[in-house]
């Protein structure tokens, strides 16, 4: 994976473990908010990113390439052969909102016949990135690109796992890609949601989010498949729901939300009491936090241990769902849980505080939410292997 | 096995309320979806929704009508509500990121036809959007497939929806996707030359894994990525091994031929893996180009099976004729993303 907090699994580990978050001021591209909204930035410039990673072609975008780096962090880890990859049984999912329109002006230019066409005329689109990738990998298999908004990549899971369970493939590498953009600052900031301070998910004076980018990547297998190799933790169950309320917000008392948690828990046949943790999807809105919170009251008797790393990272968006999966695993594969940075006061109508300092801590169960426009809710719950 | 109990589409042919595909509608270059009047959708709603949302809505809530509660909405698009998103863009550059109206933002996102969806008809069940370009539609198809599979007794709506937007079109344009020169469709397939018409339309199934009330049955599909012409000839091999019944031969196969040259030798090739007798259907002329016409293909196929009839204009080659019953589809997007889809009565 790679965030604003690292670029591997390792470094995002240690920034979680000391509590270090990657938000600050706008630097690699210009736009009139650079020092009014805080953004979780990768400070690796494009072209760094290119060399790096070894690609040559042109049209290739800063989405594609950070989820390049995640995807080859992932495959190296988990062994996979390239004769593997090349059977008809391999399957990539992955997830992005924003795809290749991170070049916000090339694309106003493209889009209004304003040049003769520039190199990314195909990389806009958001199925532009796992195209590249599965040519570059030679992938045999299904490949599909999911977009439900902030829960993109935790449907690229699910739909990754039911490939697995259905016979559809074997393997699956499934994850997300977001990158900044002027795009999507303006965006959330047109909607009054992008906070002008650090982003401070379940805290009363909470003033929106803070956006960012990322990619992250797991590998799925079934356990059969494995034979002595490396395993962070079992995916246990999942549920896609949708709040059916608004467009952009969720209904006050979190029903989308909760019916995710609640199927999801269905799904693993697990009681709401045998979850440890909760990575929760916590933006740091006011709408967001508060009914997140009411469902996770109405769901358990007493809400378990639960955090936002968002606190860290940002808001990335289609790549959320995959970062904090990984973040939830970390929690079982260390035994620990991460604090939620910057909250001070719970919100006065559900009382709800995150952890906020690092600790060690037995983790069974652990669940991981992403709520998005449109109504789109999932929750995916790990197990300790 | 994913059964279609009834299919519904909006596209620059006379396929929604009266159906007549008997006479073709001629157009040059773009082919427009012919839109009904929406009396189901709130005219200050319907103002705001972008054309991909408008047909997609229009064509699903027929379904969602006649139907108890479904169990899921299942969507495939590549662009989504691209006007919308480019409508953004422009202010954001127009105004130099000033003070923005967030409508075309929300609007924008991929996810908006079927979140309105869900949303007109309060269904707070699965909900997803595929949007993998040339394959979106027929990744919801596999995706409806795991769930007749999981739990056959539920309902969904599957469906597929790409709109032509100015700015798509430009930009797949500038990429040489289509013809240079004006092209009706009435002649498309005699232009031998690079590129193809722009195209749109709205498709929407109906779907579970249970047989009873169906009208046809969607029992397998491949999809793969390739630019190698054997290998997609290979896995059409595979695929109808695996598929087919011994001595089982596909009656029609429905051609995603699109008047590229460039494209030519991926459909010949599929066209000489079936016997000769074989009758061959094109659509794209009916349809024109767009990533989700396999959702178009589907409802054609789906006709084709029901009334047991093909329009003149879309016969490439009659074969002996007989009745619809194993359809193959093949599409071919941009000669790198291709898929079959195997349709047989139910």
């Amino acid at each position: 994976m790679i965030s604003a907090i690292g670029n591997s699994v390792e470094e995002n580990h240690m920034s979680l473990v000391n509590g270090r978050h990657g938000i600050g001021t706008l630097t690699l591209f210009p736009t009139a908010y650079a020092d009014k909204r805080p953004c979780g930035e990768i400070k690796i410039p494009t072209e760094t990113l290119r060399k790096k990673l070894k690609v040559q072609e042109p049209g290739v975008t800063r989405t594609t390439l950070l989820a390049l780096h995640a995807f080859e962090e992932a495959l190296t880890d988990c062994g996979w052969t390239e004769g593997q990859l090349r059977t008809h049984d391999t399957a990539l999912i992955n997830a992005t909102t924003v795809g290749g329109m991170c070049l916000t002006d090339e694309l106003y230019q493209d889009a209004n016949k304003e040049s003769g066409g520039s190199e990314y005329l195909s990389s806009y689109d958001c199925g532009s990135i796992g195209i590249y990738i599965a040519r570059r990998h030679e992938i045999g298999g299904i490949v599909n690109t999911i977009n439900t908004a902030c829960s993109s990549s935790a449907n690229a899971i699910m739909y990754g796992a039911r490939l697995i369970e259905n016979g559809f493939a074997k393997r699956a590498i499934v994850g997300g890609t977001d990158s900044l953009a002027k795009f999507t600052i303006n965006g959330f900031n047109s909607l009054h949601i992008l906070s002008p301070e650090m982003c401070t998910p379940f805290d009363k004076d909470r003033r929106g989010l803070n956006l960012g980018e990322g990619a992250a990547f797991l590998v799925l297998e079934k356990e059969e498949d494995i034979h002595n190799r490396k395993v962070y933790a079992r995916l246990t169950g999942y549920a896609n729901t949708n709040d059916a309320f608004h467009p952009s917000s969720i209904s006050e008392e979190g029903e989308g939300p909760f019916l995710s948690m609640q199927q999801a828990l269905r799904a693993a046949n697990l009681s709401p009491d045998k979850i440890d943790c909760i990575n929760a999807h916590g933006t740091g809105t006011e709408n967001n936090d508060e009914t997140e919170s009411r469902a996770m009251l109405r769901l358990f008797e007493k809400p378990p241990a639960f955090v936002s790393t968002k606190s860290y990272t940002g808001h990335t968006l289609g790549a959320s769902g995959a970062m904090e999966a990984v973040y939830t695993i970390l929690n079982l594969y260390k035994q620990e849980i991460y604090p939620s940075l910057h909250f001070k006061e719970a919100i006065p109508s559900t009382m709800l505080k995150p952890i906020t300092a690092y600790q060690n801590m037995r983790v069974s169960h652990a669940m991981s939410n992403s709520f998005g426009f449109g109504g789109n809710c999932t929750s995916l719950i790990f197990s300790k292997y | 096995m994913l059964y279609i109990h009834r299919a519904i589409c909006i596209s620059p042919q006379q396929t929604f309320g009266e159906i007549n595909i008997q006479n073709l509608k001629e157009s040059v270059d773009k082919l427009h979806a012919i839109e009904p009047k929406y009396e189901a959708i709130p005219p200050g709603l319907l103002r705001r929704m972008g054309k991909a949302v408008r047909i997609g809505v229009g064509a699903a809530l027929p379904l969602i009508k006649e139907s108890s509660a479904l169990d899921g909405i299942i969507i495939g698009t590549a662009n989504g509500g691209m006007e919308d998103c480019i409508k953004f863009l422009n202010q954001i550059i127009d105004y130099e990121e000033g003070l923005l109206t967030p409508g075309n933002f929300v609007q924008s996102t991929s996810n908006a036809i079927a979140s309105q969806i869900g949303l007109m008809s309060a269904n707070k069940n699965y909900n997803i959007t595929h949007v993998h370009r040339g394959l979106a539609f027929e990744n919801a198809v596999i995706d409806a497939m795991m769930f007749a599979r999981e739990s056959p007794a539920k309902k969904y709506l599957l469906g597929g929806v790409d709109e032509i937007s100015a700015y798509n079109y430009n930009i797949d344009f500038l990429e040489g996707s289509y013809k240079k020169k004006p092209q009706s469709n009435a002649t498309l397939f005699q232009s031998a030359s690079p590129g193809t018409i722009a195209g749109e339309a709205s498709a929407m199934f109906l779907v579970s894994g249970k047989k009873e009330d169906a009208t046809a049955a969607l029992s397998a599909i491949l999809v793969t990525q390739t630019d190698n012409v054997n290998a997609v000839k290979n896995q059409l091999k595979n695929f109808l091994e695996n598929n087919l019944a011994t001595g089982e031969q596909i009656d029609s196969f429905v051609s995603g031929e699109n008047g590229d040259n460039r494209l030519v030798e991926y459909y010949d090739a599929c066209e000489r893996v079936l016997a000769d007798k074989t009758t061959v259907i094109r659509f794209k002329h009916m349809s024109g180009e767009f990533p989700t016409a396999p959702a178009f293909a589907l409802w054609l196929a789906s006709y084709l099976i029901n009334k047991n009839e093909v329009p003149a204009h879309a016969v490439k080659n009659a074969g002996t004729p007989k009745p619809f019953k194993k359809i193959l589809i093949y599409n071919n997007y941009k000669g790198i993303q291709h898929s079959f889809m195997l349709v047989s009565n139910a």
